[in-house]
C-alpha cells in the first residue's frame, strides 16, 4: 500500500495555487510544479457541506442526500437539521483504506463530527461545538493533543467590522493546526493522512476584495491586502516542515473542495419571488434583512419560497406536502419548468444579462435521497450570492445581507498529485470531476503498490 | 472472555478474540492491579471508549439546542445561510 497525505485547502483556486496570484509560496508551489495538476471541477451544490465527503466518497450530494449544511423536513419552512458525520451512510476512502488493512489519520473533514472509530486516529471538523465536546479518535487522543497545544481551535468568530481580528485569531488556528499536524505525522503510525484546513477558506471570504484588485470593490489597504499573501505564506511555511516529517515516498496530494471568486452583490431571491407573484407576504417588514417565517408568509397565494446562501434552494408550496399547500401534484412541472424559466431570465439590476443556472435535483444526480430541495438555482454563475432574507426594496443588494462580503464560491479547485517515485506524470491533467477523486486516490493506494 | 453463564437460553458473555501476544502482553501489564483478568481489563476499557462514542452516534443529531443555535448563527455569519 503506497502512503498518501492530503493537504486540503478549502476553496484554494487555481488562480493562487497555479496561477500564484498574488501569492509567494515556494514550497508548495514547487510540489505543485512537480506534481499531476487538475482542474478540479466541484459538485452541485459547490459548497464545503457537501463537496469534501463527494471528494472522499465518490457519491454525488444526491446519493449522500446532503444538499448543504442545513436542511428542511418537508413542511417546514426554515430549516429542521444540520448536517453531521451521522449522516454519511456511504463509504469513505479512510473507511477503504481501513478494510483493506492501511492505517488512517483525518484531520478536519467536514462533516466528521461526531467522530467515528477509525483504525488510526480522527479529529473532527469546524462544524464541533467546542474542544469540551468529544472530538478525537482514540478518545486519549484529545488530551494528548490539549497537553501539548492547548485547546483545539476549531473555527473563528467572524465579525464583520474587526477584520484585524478576525485576521489574528485565523491566523493562531492555522498555526496551531499546522503543529498538530507536524505532531501527529510524525508520531503517528499511518498510510494515509488527510488534513483540510478550513482556515484558507475563512482568510478568501473576509480579506478578498482587499487582494482581488478584479474585485468590484477592491480597495487596497495597506495592512488588509497583506492578509490573504501572508496567510499563504504560513500554510507554505507549515507545510514546509510537515513536508520534512514526511516519509520520503509518500504521495503528497494538494486538493481543495470548490474555488473562490469576488462576490457582484446579494440577489434577495424572496423579493423577486414577491415581485414575480411566487410568493405572498401578509404585510412588508419593517426592518430589512428579516429572516423569512411561516407566520409571515401568506400561503392562500403562494407557490414558491426560497433559501440563501452561497446558492438557492427553491421549495413549491406543494398540496399534500407542506401544511398549506396550493400546488396540486399534477400542476408540479409546469410550475417547475415556468419558474427555472423565470429565474433563468433574471437579469442584473442594470439590465446586465446573467447566466443564471437553474436544476433540478433529479435531472442531476443518479439518485435523490434526504431532503432536496425542488430547485436550486445560481445567479450569474455564482457571482451573486442568494439572501433568504425579505423586508428589501430591491432584490439587488451591493453587499450581502449578513456575514463577510468579499468572495462567492466558484466551479473550479485543485488536484494536484506528487508522486516522488514518479509513477505518476507531472503536467497538467485537464479536468478532474470531485466524484471521480475517491477511485482515483484507492486505485493510487492499493494498486500501485 | 469469560465462559457463560446462561440466562433465559441466552448468552450473557461471548467470546472475542484477540491475539495471544497481546493477550500476554494485558496479563502482564495488570498483574498486581485490580483487574482480576484480561477478560475484566478489555471489558472494562471498551466500555470506556464506547460510551465516549456511542450517544452521539445514535442521535440523528448530535448537537444540543443551545450547540445547535450557535451553529445557525456561526452559519449565517459564514455566509451559507
Amino acid at each position: 500500500m503506497r502512503k498518501v497525505f492530503v493537504l486540503g485547502l478549502d476553496s484554494a483556486p487555481p488562480k493562487t495555487l497555479y496561477e500564484r496570484y498574488g501569492v509567494d509560496i515556494p514550497v508548495l508551489g514547487s510540489l505543485i510544479d512537480d506534481s499531476r495538476r487538475w482542474l478540479m471541477r466541484t459538485c452541485h451544490p459547490p459548497i464545503t457541506i457537501p463537496a469534501w465527503l463527494v471528494m472522499f466518497t465518490g457519491k454525488t450530494p444526491g446519493e449522500l442526500g446532503i444538499y448543504g449544511f442545513r436542511h428542511r423536513k418537508p413542511g417546514d419552512v426554515g430549516h429542521t437539521y444540520i448536517i453531521n458525520s451521522n449522516f454519511i451512510k456511504h463509504q469513505t476512502l479512510w473507511d477503504t483504506i481501513s478494510r483493506a488493512g492501511g492505517r488512517v489519520g483525518i484531520f478536519g473533514v467536514p462533516p466528521t463530527y461526531p467522530p467515528r472509530p477509525v483504525r488510526g486516529f480522527m479529529i473532527t471538523d469546524f462544524m464541533t461545538p467546542g474542544p469540551e465536546n468529544q472530538y478525537a479518535f482514540p478518545p486519549w487522543l484529545k488530551h494528548e493533543l490539549e497537553s501539548r497545544f492547548g485547546p483545539l481551535i476549531f473555527d473563528v468568530k467572524f465579525r464583520r467590522h474587526d477584520k484585524e481580528r478576525v485576521r489574528d485569531e485565523l491566523f493562531q488556528m492555522t498555526r496551531q493546526h499546522l503543529k498538530i499536524i507536524e505532531y501527529l505525522v510524525k508520531r503517528k503510525a499511518w498510510d494515509l493522512f488527510i488534513y483540510v484546513e478550513i482556515g484558507i477558506d475563512r482568510i478568501h471570504h473576509a480579506f478578498w476584495k482587499y487582494f482581488d484588485v478584479s474585485h468590484p470593490r477592491y480597495e487596497e489597504n495597506k495592512e488588509l491586502s497583506r492578509v490573504i499573501p501572508d496567510y499563504y505564506k504560513l500554510i507554505d511555511e507549515g507545510f514546509k516542515r510537515i513536508r520534512k516529517a514526511l516519509p520520503k515516498d509518500t504521495i503528497i496530494v494538494v486538493a481543495s473542495d470548490h474555488g473562490v471568486k469576488s462576490m457582484a452583490g446579494a440577489f434577495a431571491v424572496n423579493e423577486w419571488l414577491i415581485k414575480e407573484g411566487y410568493l405572498k407576504l401578509k404585510e412588508k417588514p419593517k426592518k430589512p434583512g428579516t429572516d423569512l417565517t411561516r407566520e409571515m408568509i401568506d400561503w392562500d397565494s403562494t407557490i414558491a419560497w426560497g433559501w440563501g446562501g452561497y446558492y438557492s434552494r427553491i421549495f413549491i408550496n406543494l398540496k399534500g406536502r407542506e401544511p398549506k399547500g396550493i400546488v396540486g401534484k399534477e400542476e408540479f412541472d409546469d410550475v417547475i419548468t415556468q419558474l427555472s424559466n423565470d429565474l433563468r431570465r433574471v437579469k442584473g439590476d442594470n439590465g446586465a444579462l446573467w447566466r443564471n443556472i437553474v436544476l433540478r435535483p433529479e435531472e442531476i444526480y443518479p439518485e435523490v435521497r434526504g431532503d432536496p430541495p425542488d430547485l436550486m438555482a445560481y445567479f450569474d454563475d455564482l457571482s451573486w450570492r442568494a439572501a433568504g432574507t425579505v423586508g428589501w426594496d430591491t432584490p439587488f443588494l451591493p453587499e450581502n445581507d449578513r456575514g463577510p462580503d468579499d468572495a462567492v464560491h466558484d466551479w473550479h479547485g485543485v488536484f494536484t498529485v506528487y508522486d516522488p517515485e514518479g509513477t505518476v506524470s507531472r503536467g497538467m491533467g485537464g479536468e478532474m470531476p470531485i466524484e471521480r477523486i475517491a477511485d482515483y486516490l484507492r486505485e493510487l493506494m492499493l494498486s500501485k503498490s | 472472555m469469560p465462559e457463560g453463564g446462561k440466562k433465559g437460553g441466552r448468552s450473557r458473555y461471548t467470546t472475542v478474540s484477540i491475539p495471544v501476544t497481546l493477550y500476554n502482553r494485558i496479563k502482564k501489564l495488570i498483574e498486581g492491579t485490580g483487574f482480576a483478568n484480561v477478560s475484566q481489563f478489555v471489558t472494562y476499557v471498551l466500555r470506556e471508549v464506547v460510551v465516549e462514542y456511542e450517544r452521539a452516534r445514535e442521535a440523528e443529531e448530535p448537537f444540543t439546542e443551545e450547540e445547535k443555535e450557535k451553529i445557525i448563527e456561526k452559519l449565517r455569519r459564514l455566509g451559507y445561510i
